[in-house]
């Protein structure tokens, strides 16, 4: 088995259907390009008294499901790729970081399970949306300590946000599985982050140069993780900052704005991006896809 | 209430632990370095192998076993000091080389239509051969002075057989032909040569009969 | 009956006009509807809402109009799905059906369906389409059901009524959602 396994090659079953985020963010239809109209929605924050709740619920969720298979591949990954050593290089990761990698994994393991439980409580079938693969490209990194950055503290981090507007998801609806289910796994993801964060400063404690090129590969997937402001503050997007539950992983205040600052460039960004290309109509039939996020009613 | 005073046999009619055991200290702390190494070496290879499965059942069962190989390296690792050996990486060793051949032969299969290759290796082979080197460990030391070493014997055998059970069923369900038949019985012979080689996890006289 | 649609040739995504014609047909003849159908597209959103008028420019015309998602295979992005077009077509084509053949005089416009409103119609809606022998996943509609009604036996009890009735009013329909929100 090679180190080092490429995203191209994840192994899925035939009801399985993957794209890439380059593929996804390509589709130049959005959301908010209607808001003049006056027809759509002045939000578009996930909760049941949206006319799409279920829906967009059951696509969130099928979101999950696939992000925590890919998390459970990273997290093994991480176990195998690098050599048992004292994680001064970036070849080698400490024995106790495995093991955390390893804990994390029958973590993702049963997230997976939940996940497909719940999917099927809500209706979905497996590979019934496409799998956006940018989580284990983010869990590819030849660095372990840019996987802890980007993946521990980054999607782990995202994760926080997701499940916690699932959790309030349920709660409003009177769903007594979803929120049960998603109080559990949002516990789970708090110790993820928690993890990377102790990680992250232990492995770099003597070379500030790791440390800041990990903190800026953060922001970056940070950034990509908005999903082009999916998640942020404003209540243009469907996820909201957890602000609390981020807190309480470990991220300081300066670190929760500075990610809520991201997210909001990437909605102002995508925003103009997909204004731009309906304008230009400059569409490329070959790239497909809204990823796991279609806000559809079919 | 009986009389608190009254002297009593220190140890409890129904107390049949015995003080001789089979191993000294060094030699414990040389089987738990090739115990740590081996259980290592599985959890890596499962962790590793999670992305290459297409099965789903089987991806989420790997997952969770790779913790559990996890925690038994750990259970190694902590009891290697009280074992006198302050340097634990120095004992982390495979038991000879034809062992570390056998890795390297157990995580060779890659490939998503390999999944009969990687769950025969693991079930059919290593994990049958820890629950050898472990009972025959736990039914042979020191019940007294060894306590420690076989408190974490018996909750590691805890999880080889339950994991082993999965991974036998696991692999029943995945076999449909008689060249499945085959090619799982070829891939195990050819690991179980290389572990006869090796005398087992902890080398010759892995369980006993050296 | 005649069907017609827009656009003809797709820009943003990679829909077929002719297959959306074609399983319009097909579901006119099957639910024996008998006015022209008008079908757009909106393909500058992947959302999937659709909205019927009755009595369109022409005088007994149908118009539907499509947002992109609700014709969209969820599996390939942007491209079509045959079994997403017929139900989402299938769905709005039963409520024009319902509202035509009488019964359905008292319902409010679409606009001014209370979500739960909404969610009983479907449900007998997609029930029909099971019927009809269409791939429509009971648990999905089940659960939007839930959403909209409470997740309790009560609840349960008038989704099932819903799904496997024929030829209910909308006061009926109603009714049924009414008892359905009452927690036991």
């Amino acid at each position: 088995m090679r180190k080092f396994f490429p995203v191209e090659e994840l192994a899925r079953d035939e009801r399985f259907t993957q794209i890439t985020m380059r593929q996804s963010e390509a589709d130049p239809r959005t959301v908010l390009l209607a808001e003049p109209t006056g027809k759509r929605p002045k939000t578009n924050r996930l909760t049941p008294d949206r006319p799409d709740a279920s829906e967009a619920a059951r696509s969130l969720m099928h979101g999950i499901f696939v992000g925590e298979i890919q998390a459970l591949e990273g997290a093994g990954r991480t176990c195998f790729d690098f050599e048992t050593g004292s994680g001064d290089a970036p070849d080698t990761v400490p024995f106790a970081l495995k093991l955390d990698m390893a804990r994390q994994a029958w973590d993702e393991a049963r997230h997976v399970e939940i996940s497909v439980k719940l999917s099927d409580w809500m209706g979905s079938e497996i590979g019934q949306f496409a799998e956006n693969t940018v989580l284990f490209e983010v869990a590819c990194s030849n660095d372990p300590v840019l996987r802890l950055a980007g993946v521990n503290r980054a999607l782990e981090g995202l994760a926080i946000d997701v499940f916690t507007t699932m959790k309030e998801f349920g709660d409003m609806a009177g769903d007594p599985y979803l929120e049960f289910c998603e109080d559990w796994m949002l516990a789970d993801e708090v110790t993820h982050v928690k993890m990377g964060s102790d990680w992250l400063r232990r492995v770099t404690e003597n070379d500030p140069e790791r440390r800041k090129n990990a903190l800026e590969f953060q922001s970056v997937v940070d950034k990509i993780f908005s999903f082009g402001g999916t998640r942020s503050d404003s209540n243009e997007s469907p996820i909201g900052l957890a602000r609390r539950f981020r807190e309480l992983a470990g991220f300081t205040n300066t670190e929760v704005q500075e990610i809520a600052d991201v997210s909001l460039k990437a909605l102002e960004e995508r925003k103009a991006f997909s204004a731009a290309s309906l304008n230009d109509g400059d569409t490329e039939h070959s790239e497909t896809g809204t990823g796991t996020e279609q806000l559809a009613d079919a | 209430m009986a009389d608190p005073y009254k002297p009593r046999a220190p140890f409890a009619p129904w107390d049949r632990r015995q003080l001789p055991g089979t191993f000294d200290v060094e030699e414990t702390a040389r089987r738990v370095g090739n115990y740590k190494w081996a259980e290592m070496k599985l959890f890596e290879a499962l962790g590793g192998w999670v992305a290459t499965v297409p099965e789903l059942d089987v991806k989420m069962r790997l997952g969770t076993h790779c913790y559990h190989h996890a925690w038994h390296a750990e259970l190694w690792h902590k009891r290697l000091p009280e074992l006198r050996e302050m340097n634990p990486d120095r004992l982390t060793v495979p038991a000879n080389d034809a062992m570390e051949r056998f890795v390297e032969a157990l995580t060779e299969p890659e490939a998503a239509d390999q999944t009969i290759e990687k769950l025969v290796g693991v079930y059919r082979v290593f994990i049958p051969h820890f629950i050898a080197a472990y009972t025959y460990h736990r039914n042979n030391t020191s019940e007294i002075t060894d306590a420690p070493t076989i408190r974490s014997l018996n909750f590691a055998l805890h999880d080889e057989f339950d994991d082993w059970r999965d991974g036998e069923m696991m692999i029943q369900s995945l076999i449909e032909t008689p060249d499945e038949v085959d090619r799982a019985a070829a891939h195990q012979a050819k690991l179980e040569k290389l572990m006869l080689e090796a005398g087992g996890i902890a080398g010759p006289g892995s369980i006993g009969g050296q | 009956m005649s069907v017609t649609v827009t656009p003809e040739a797709f820009r943003f995504v990679q829909f077929d006009s002719g297959t959306v014609t074609r399983v319009a047909q097909e579901l006119i003849a099957a639910l024996g509807i008998d006015r022209p159908v008008h079908i757009e597209i909106d393909e500058t959103t992947p959302l999937g809402r659709v909205r019927a008028t009755i009595g369109a420019a022409d005088g007994d015309a149908i118009a539907i109009s499509v947002e992109s998602g609700a014709f969209e295979d969820s599996r390939r992005p942007r491209q079509q799905s045959e079994a997403a077009t017929a139900v989402s077509l299938g769905r709005i084509l039963l409520r024009v059906r319902d509202r035509l053949h009488g019964g359905f005089g008292e319902a409010p416009a679409d606009d001014d369906l209370e979500l739960r409103q909404m969610a009983a119609w479907e449900t007998y809606c997609a029930g029909r389409l099971a019927r009809l022998g269409l791939h429509v996943n009971q648990q999905r509609w089940l659960y939007n059901f839930r959403n909209r009604h409470g997740f309790t036996d009560t609840a349960d009890a008038g989704f099932h009524q819903l799904w496997a009735a024929d030829g209910l009013t909308w006061g009926e329909v109603d009714a049924i959602s009414t008892a359905a929100t009452v927690r036991s």
